[in-house]
This record gives C-alpha cells, structure tokens and sequence, in this order.
C-alpha cells in the first residue's frame, strides 16, 4: 500500500509579486461565484518611512491542518480530513451550512456561498490533483511562489525546498485544548509574522458546538435524508442566525 | 462522522460548480477537428493549443476541455511567451468571452451620439451602412478623409489591407501614446526596433521605471523574478514605490522628468573612469569621442541636484554596473515618467549596453516577426496615395516609422481641420477616448465626423459613440493570421463557438472589402483557407499546427552576428541621421518643465490585473482588482488637510475629475498617481462604470518632435477636498 501522503503548499513570499494570477486561476477552476474567494494575497502594506519602504505580499488559503479546528466542529460530518491525502475537503451534499465552522477557523479559510447554502474553501484542486495536475494557483504563479506536493515524501518539490530554504515560518495555532492546528502551510524565505497574518482565536469552539451536535443528526434523521432542502433550512434554524463571512 | 467517497465529493462541487457557471460547449465544427486531432478523447476531455490576446504578449494558452466544454484556461507550456504560466488577464480570458455586456449583434445607433441607444441590425444592413457612408465620404472628400485606426493585432494585416486598399494614409495606432520614444531610439542607435533582453546570465539590471511585476509580460515578469531569487542586484528607478520596487534591491525614487540626468551622470562616470568596453566601442560603434567630450559635463553632483539621487550612488552604480559588464542590462522598457525627453533618455540607456558591452549576452538581435517564411494570399498592388497623412508623420515628424504614427496629432489634425477635414472613422479594437489625453478634444474630434463605425466586443468608451458598431468574435472565438516567434509559427484558433452573431476580424474585412469594391485585396474564402494559404511555402497543414498550436521549424545555424542596420553599418553613439536633420545627434540634456507651486506631477502606470484600457469590465478582473484611487504621499496630504479616502477633486489645465485619495509613503511628494482605463463613459460597462475616474480627462497633449512621443507624465495637477 502506498504510504499515506501529506499534501500541502509551501509559499516563497520572496518570489511572490500580488499579480493575483492564482485568485483569478483558482476562480475559474473552481468556478468560485463572484462575491467569493478560496484563496487571498495579503497586502502587508508599505512599512517604513518614504523613502525608506518594505512591502511584503503573502499568498495563502486554507492550510489544511494536521489538526483543524473545522472538521471538529462540524456537526454534520461533511467537513472532514481525507484520510489518503490528508486535505481538509467538505463534502456539500451533507453540508448544512450552518457555518460553525467558517467561525471555527483561525485563518478565515473558509466561506459560506449564501447562494448554495453550502460551506467552501480550498480543495487543493483534488479534481486536478487526481489526474497528475498541480493545483491551479500553483500551475500558474508567475513568481513560481506557490508550491505544492506530499511533505511526507522527501523528494517532492516541497520538500526539497524546505530543505533549502533560508527560512521558514509557519502560522500555528494553539488551540484552547491545548493542542496545536499544525498547518500545512510553509512559508519560506520571507517574513509574515505580522498581525494582519496571524490566525485569531476562533469565534466558534468545539464546547459551544454540544448540544447542537446531538440534535442536529437527530434533527437531519427526523427528517430524513431526502428532504435535504427542508433539513438544511430547518437546521439553519437552529444555529444562531446569519453572520457575515467576510474575509 | 459521514463517510463519503471522494468520487462522491467531486460529483457534488462538479454539479454545483455549474450553478455558477456552466461550462461552454464547443462548436461541433471546433468539436470535430479537436478530436480528428487527437486533442479530445472520446469523451471530449482534452485541451486544445491557442494564443492569449488579453494582451498584446501573446502566451500560448491551451484550453481545457471536459466532456466537449472549455473549462478552464491554461498556459501552454511548449510556448515561450507563457512557459505553462498565464497572469491574472489571461486566467480570466473565458469571463472576456462570456461578459454579460458582450456586443452580441451588429448595433446602429438611433439616439443621439453618447446616448448609448442602438438597435439591432442584421449584418448585411449594418456592413451595408458601413460601405455606403464609406463609399460617400471616399467620393465626395476623398479616401484621405476616412481615418483608420487599430493597436497591433494578429489580425492588422486584413485591417490594412483594407485602409490601403481604401487609399487613406490615414492610420492611427496607440504606439505613440506608449513606446515610440524607446522604437524611435533603437532604430537610430541600433537600427532595430527593439532588441530581446536575456536574464539567464544576468548579475546587474538598471529598471527606469520598468515595472515588470505590474505591467507584466510573463515570461520576462517570471525570469524577472527567477533573476531576484538568484540575488541579482537590481536598481530601480521610479517617482512611484510600485511592487518592482518592492522586489528590488535599491529603489531610487527620481524627481519626474530626470532620468535623462541620471543615465548621462552614468555615461560620464563609466567614460570619465574608462569602464567601458573598449574593444566592443572599437569594433561596433561610431561617435564615441564626440560622446566622450559631450557627456563630460554630466558629472554625478551635477546630476544629483536635478535628480534629487545623491552623487555616491550615481557614482556606485556606474562602477558596479560596467563591472558587472556584460552581464549587465539597463533596460529601456517604456514606461520611464514620460517627459518630451524621454526621447533623449532612450538613446542614452540604449549607448549605456552599448558602451559597456552587454550585447550578446544581456541583449540579443529580435527574433522579430519577420513572417516566418509565411505566405498570403495574392493581391495587388496598393493605390497611390498623394494626400498627407494627418498625423504629421513624416512632413512634421520625420523620423517617426509610418506604422508608429502620432496618434494624438492625429486627433488634433481632425479638430483643426488641417491639412484637409477628417470626416469619418474607422476603429477597430481600439479605445482612443481613453488613451489618447485630453478626452474633451478626442470627443469633440468624435463630434466632427460624420461617420464612426467600430469593430469591438464590448462597448468601450469609443463604441460609445459610434454610429454602428460591428461584433467581432473574441480572441477565444476565432482564427486569426499565423503569428511566428523565433523558429515557431504559433495559431490562435477557436476554442469556443462565437457569442451571438460576432464574427472574426478576417471575416468582417473580407466583407466590407467586397462592399467597397476591393475583393482583390481579400483572396480567401474564410479564415482557414486564409491560414492554408500562409502554410502552403512550408508545406504544413493547418491540421498539423492546429494539433500542437505551433510548428517548429528548423533552427538557423550559426553563432551570434552583429548587424546594425543604421547609416554606418554599426551602432552609431552619435546618430548621422538625427545629425543630418539637424537635430541633437548625441544624447544632451534638455531640462523638462517644474511643476507650477502647488501642483504635482500626474504620474499614470500600470496594474497587474489589467491591460490599458481594455479589461476593466472583466468580471473575474474587477473581483480582484484595488479600487482605483489617487496616490498621494502622507506629508503631502497632510498639508492640504487630506486624509485616506477622501473624495478630492483633481484639476489639470483641461479637465476636472473626482476620486478617492489613497494616502501612502509609496510615493514622491511632489507627485500622485492615477491607473489608466477606469471612469468610463459607456453605461453599456455595466462592472466598470461608475468606477474611479479617468486619467485622460486630465492629460495635457505634450508631443515629443523627434519620437512623436505623447508625454504622458508631464501634465501637472491641484488636488484640493471636493
Ligand atoms: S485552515 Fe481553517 S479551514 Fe483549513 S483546515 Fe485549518 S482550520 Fe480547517
Ligand atoms: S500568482 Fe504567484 S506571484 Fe502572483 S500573486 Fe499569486 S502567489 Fe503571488
Ligand atoms: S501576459 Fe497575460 S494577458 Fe498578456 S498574453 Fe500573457 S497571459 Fe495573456
């Protein structure tokens, strides 16, 4: 059996010119509506006094984490990690859109498409991944500052250039359980620890998600699972009413 | 927790993906060939090979298709202008081809000019208005009385076919709105229009106002940022701390108007110390001791006072840069603040590479689009045309290349009348309202004719108000002429069918020639037989070129030659042509005009998320666009009292326009900034209009004698709360 792989991107801000060629190519790959977004370059602004200045760009979206907050919050099961390439993925059709966990992500990875009633976020393009084909922010960085591959095998781009990079900062959240969302995410070769960057704590945790969380399933079994509509409308109920997801 | 199968999951995004929108089938024509070419299976997956044209850099693009649908655009990696890379414009080519606002029919206007009330006609009406106001105007004023005007293309040759054909000398490209001091310098210094830069060897690169990260052409953008990532050293000079600058290793921001000043201090210093290459100056160049004695006086003090760049540094990068010597490059991209002298500032950064060396390694001979061995289709010889051309070229300005042309003389020669009355014209994939400056004049120019037809996808600001306007299928829809770069002849084919009834240029010039009794100059049945026929001296199909998008053909042997193809056969430091006419043969310092007091420089540039004025209604653009506001510099603002997002009023000498202030250190205090291609006019924009404001309105008309060159930076502003 092949051995379990861990994808992920590794970011070099160094190379990395704001041309947003790869929000545009993850747009139209993924057909994300107009008022969306999967993916972000922040803009860390012009630092420094004229004519002294700095300006940083830093490309990312969601870090599919080795522990990710939003798969634990989830009441309906539909976001989950998949276990072979260890993407954090939502399954839409079990989404609920209740939104708990947009709230839940440090890194405001997420969104709800009010028109679908459903969550999104970065797929890291699996539709493209399962036919060999990199995602498609990275295939057409004109920086080359997106990288993307299995950091559980030595050789693959990202690893190699972790390797040989001259630095190398992640974004990790301690969560309040003490444990540590680990993003797979690696920024290299410039610096991002800035507090337009930082993950925040969560406006949604995995305690307020209790009750909702035994009565939500139950809720969804009443009604059975054809009535998906009826269900998700009734659910929506339940949660806490609407919130802005803004980025 | 539900256990769901990935095949499950992408059932369901794919499904909802096309919610939002839905795939585009292909023509079954286009279906067809795609598989008879092996490009598409069976089950109409595949990718089909053509040329990007949402600017004018043309990357390979192959589209990806699912089940008979464009999916997806990407870069085609056998192709050296996108290397499998697309910028953010070519990513959103398929929303250019499916913008809610696309012209979908050929329209004729009913209201007023600049109403925006047209209705439908059908193509035989409209190509027969077209013909007959043309026809009119041709006998009763003569052909010099149609203007034609259109921005380099693949198709331009159908387009002057039909301008020549026509007899009008009467040809406006953008040219002079964009490059023509820096053409105008090669062919004089070098005698070619624009040499290729190589970046694989670099070690030194001198940016005057380059913005490679903003106005991108991917692959030099992409070995741009390979050559930083390698720690090449990079100086970049600009009023403006644009993202270049973010990436280079030193920003000099010069005061507007002094890069001329700059490039001399650089030229004494690299004389003056001897760190230039002899040999290379022995063998290749002419004029090297009238230079020599002129530039002595340029010194780096001298230079720092105008530049406001201290001396040390002038000083230090003449020194590093002939050290670095020929790995070094000073490239003369286009976008300098663009003064009357920008012309003087080319010719001294193109001696620069002379002097020191660089050629062969830094800047090699074009590859140039030379025609590849192409043919075309047979037809006769052009009329004679007697009439002066209405731009001055060259009766008032003689060294300007026909096809560059003075487009904003153009428009002035239409509102003077002179030498004779422009009454109609014909535009074709332009947008002059917003290029050319002073958009008052271009309106009133408009007012003056009696006729105005454009060819357009969209209704830009110039459709706006024409009086027909005709559909053309976008660069996704259709064939144009072969395109060959270096050894590779490249197609852009259709990938989609075309929206409503538009049509491909080809098609629509064939048509107005034959209503204008000149089918000789059309000899092709369609846009295919048109391709057939360049293919034929190969002896290649167009079904081999359309499988790949390209053909290779044999390389040429032979190292690197030198050949200047100037007056004295080597690139000449002191131009005899220049001399000859009397005007300044070796480069020389000419002071630009100071800002009035109390005004600021108007400096325009570019934005990676757009090209001029084109793409401002793309949807996936504008989503990801900054909103276009004015630049101005914190101290500056606080002086007048200004604060972020305020809503100001900027006034030039001819016009007024109100926009949101962007208060920021990335910028000279006696400078502000403004993107081109927003405030539009047309209403028919339904994404761009009502956004920001329009540079032109603002631009003063400033021609450079020699170049022809509009001088884009030297209008000043007031900007006071509004
Ligand atoms: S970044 Fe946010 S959405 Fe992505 S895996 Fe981590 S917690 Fe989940
Ligand atoms: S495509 Fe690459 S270089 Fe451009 S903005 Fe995205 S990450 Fe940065
Ligand atoms: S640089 Fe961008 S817009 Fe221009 S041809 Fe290439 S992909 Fe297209």
């Amino acid at each position: 059996m092949a051995q379990k792989k861990c994808y992920g991107f590794v970011i070099d801000v160094s190379r990395c010119i704001d041309c947003r060629a790869c929000l545009v190519a993850c747009s139209a790959e993924n057909k994300v509506g107009m008022k969306y977004t999967r993916i972000w370059v922040r803009d860390l602004g012009v630092k420094g006094e004229y004519p002294n200045l700095e300006r940083t760009f830093v490309p990312y979206n969601c870090m599919h984490c080795e522990n990710p907050p939003c798969t634990q919050v989830c009441v309906s099961g539909a976001t989950y990690k998949d276990k072979e390439t260890g993407l954090v993925l939502v399954d839409q059709e079990a989404c609920i859109g209740c939104g708990f966990c947009v709230d839940a992500c440090p890194y405001n990875a997420r969104y709800l498409d009010r028109e679908r009633g459903v969550v999104d976020k970065c797929t890291g393009c699996i539709q493209r991944l399962q036919v060999g084909q990199q995602p498609a922010c990275v295939t057409t960085c004109v920086g080359k500052a997106r990288l993307f591959g299995d950091f559980n095998d030595p050789a693959s781009e990202v690893s190699v250039a972790l390797k040989n990079a001259r630095a190398i900062q992640r974004l990790d959240y301690e969560l309040a359980d003490g444990t540590h969302t680990e993003p797979n995410i690696y920024f290299i070769n410039g610096d991002v620890m800035d507090p337009q960057v930082q993950p925040h704590e969560p406006t949604y945790s995995l305690a307020e998600t209790s009750w909702k969380s035994l009565l939500i399933p139950a809720v969804l079994a009443g009604i059975g699972a054809s009535f998906l509509g009826q269900a998700t409308f009734f659910t929506k109920q339940l949660v806490e009413g609407e919130k802005e997801f803004e980025e | 927790m539900t256990n769901i199968s990935r095949r499950n999951f992408l059932k369901i995004s794919g499904a909802a993906a096309g919610a939002v929108m839905l795939g585009h089938f292909l023509p079954p024509p286009v279906a067809e060939a795609a598989r008879l070419a092996g490009q598409i299976d069976a089950d109409g997956d595949g990718y089909i090979p053509t040329l990007c044209e949402m600017c004018v850099w043309r990357c390979g693009v192959r589209a990806k298709i699912a089940k008979g649908k464009v999916v997806k655009l990407e870069g085609n990696p056998d192709q050296p202008h996108s290397q499998g890379r697309l910028c953010a414009r070519g990513q959103s080519g398929l929303m250019t081809t499916y913008d809610p606002d696309r012209v979908l029919y050929p329209l004729v206007r009913v209201g007023q000019r600049g109403e925006g009330k047209f209705r439908r006609a059908s193509w035989d009406e409209a190509l027969d208005i077209v013909a007959t106001k043309m026809q009119e105007i041709k006998d009763k004023y003569g052909p010099e009385a149609m203007i034609f005007s259109s921005t380099h293309n693949l198709s331009q040759v159908g387009f002057e076919n039909l301008l020549n054909g026509f007899g009008s000398p009467n040809y406006g490209t953008q040219r002079s709105l964009c490059f023509n001091a820096m053409i105008v310098a090669n062919l004089m210094t070098y005698g070619m229009e624009e040499p290729a830069r190589d970046y694989s060897q670099l070690k030194y690169l001198i940016l005057t106002g380059r913005n490679l990260t903003e106005a991108i052409s991917t692959s030099e953008t992409a070995a741009f940022v390979d050559a930083v990532a390698r720690g090449v050293k990079v100086i970049y000079i600009d009023p403006r701390y644009t993202k270049t600058a973010a990436k280079s290793t030193e920003w000099l921001p010069i005061k507007p108007g002094t890069d001329l000043a700059f490039h001399l201090a650089l030229l004494n210093v690299i004389i003056g110390e001897k760190l230039y290459n002899e040999k290379f100056v022995e063998e290749h160049t002419v004029g090297f001791d009238e230079l020599a004695a002129e530039v002595a006086q340029y010194t780096p003090e001298w230079a720092a006072a105008l530049t406001e760049i201290p001396a040390d540094m002038i000083r230090c990068i003449a020194r590093e840069f002939s050290e670095a010597a020929p790995y070094a490059l000073a490239h003369n991209g286009w976008r300098t603040s663009n003064f009357v002298n920008s012309f003087q500032t080319q010719r001294a950064i193109t001696i620069l590479n002379a002097i020191t060396g660089n050629w062969g390694v830094t800047l090699l001979p074009a590859a140039g689009e030379g025609g590849g061995g192409l043919g075309k289709p047979p037809q006769p010889p052009y009329p004679r045309i007697s009439a002066l051309r209405l731009d001055g070229v060259p009766w008032k300005y003689p060294f300007v290349p026909l096809k560059l042309g003075v487009f904003q003389q153009l428009r002035d020669s239409i509102l003077e009348g002179k030498p004779y009355q422009a009454r109609g014209w014909f535009i074709s994939r332009q947008n002059p309202v917003q290029s050319l400056p002073d958009r008052n004049r271009t309106l009133e120019a408009l007012g003056k004719m009696d006729f105005i037809v454009t060819v357009d996808v969209i209704l830009n600001d110039t459709s706006w108000f024409a009086d027909v306007v005709l559909p053309e299928a976008s660069y996704l829809e259709r064939y144009d002429p072969l395109l060959p770069v270096g050894n590779r002849i490249f197609l852009r084919q259709p990938v989609v069918e075309p929206q409503g009834e538009a049509k491909s240029a080809l098609w629509i010039f064939k048509q107005l020639g034959e209503r204008l009794g000149l089918s000789d100059f059309f000899q092709y049945e369609d846009e295919e037989d048109y391709l057939r026929q360049q293919l034929m001296p190969l002896g290649v199909t167009l079904e081999e070129i359309k499988t790949h998008g390209f053909i290779e053909l044999p390389k040429k042997e032979g190292g690197l030659e030198y050949k200047w193809n100037t007056p004295s056969g080597k690139i000449e430091l002191k131009s005899s042509t220049l001399e000859g006419a009397g005007y300044t043969a070796i480069p020389k310092w000419e002071a630009p005009p100071a800002a009035p007091d109390g005004q600021f420089h108007l400096l325009t540039g570019k934005v990676g998320q757009h090209t001029q004025m084109s793409t401002q209604n793309n949807q996936y653009l504008h989503k990801y666009q900054d909103e276009p506001r004015l630049w101005m510099n914190a101290q500056s603002a606080e002086k007048l009292g200004l604060k972020d997002w305020d809503l100001v009023e900027v006034t030039s000498e001819v016009g007024s326009v109100k926009l949101a202030l962007q208060v920021t250190q990335a910028i000279r205090p006696d400078s502000v900034y403004m993107t081109p291609g927003f405030g539009k006019l047309s209403k028919g924009l339904t994404t761009a209009y009502g956004v920001g404001a329009s540079d032109s309105v603002l631009h003063v008309t400033y021609t450079d004698p020699v170049s022809g060159g509009q001088a884009l930076s030297q209008t000043c502003v007031t900007v006071k709360k509004a």
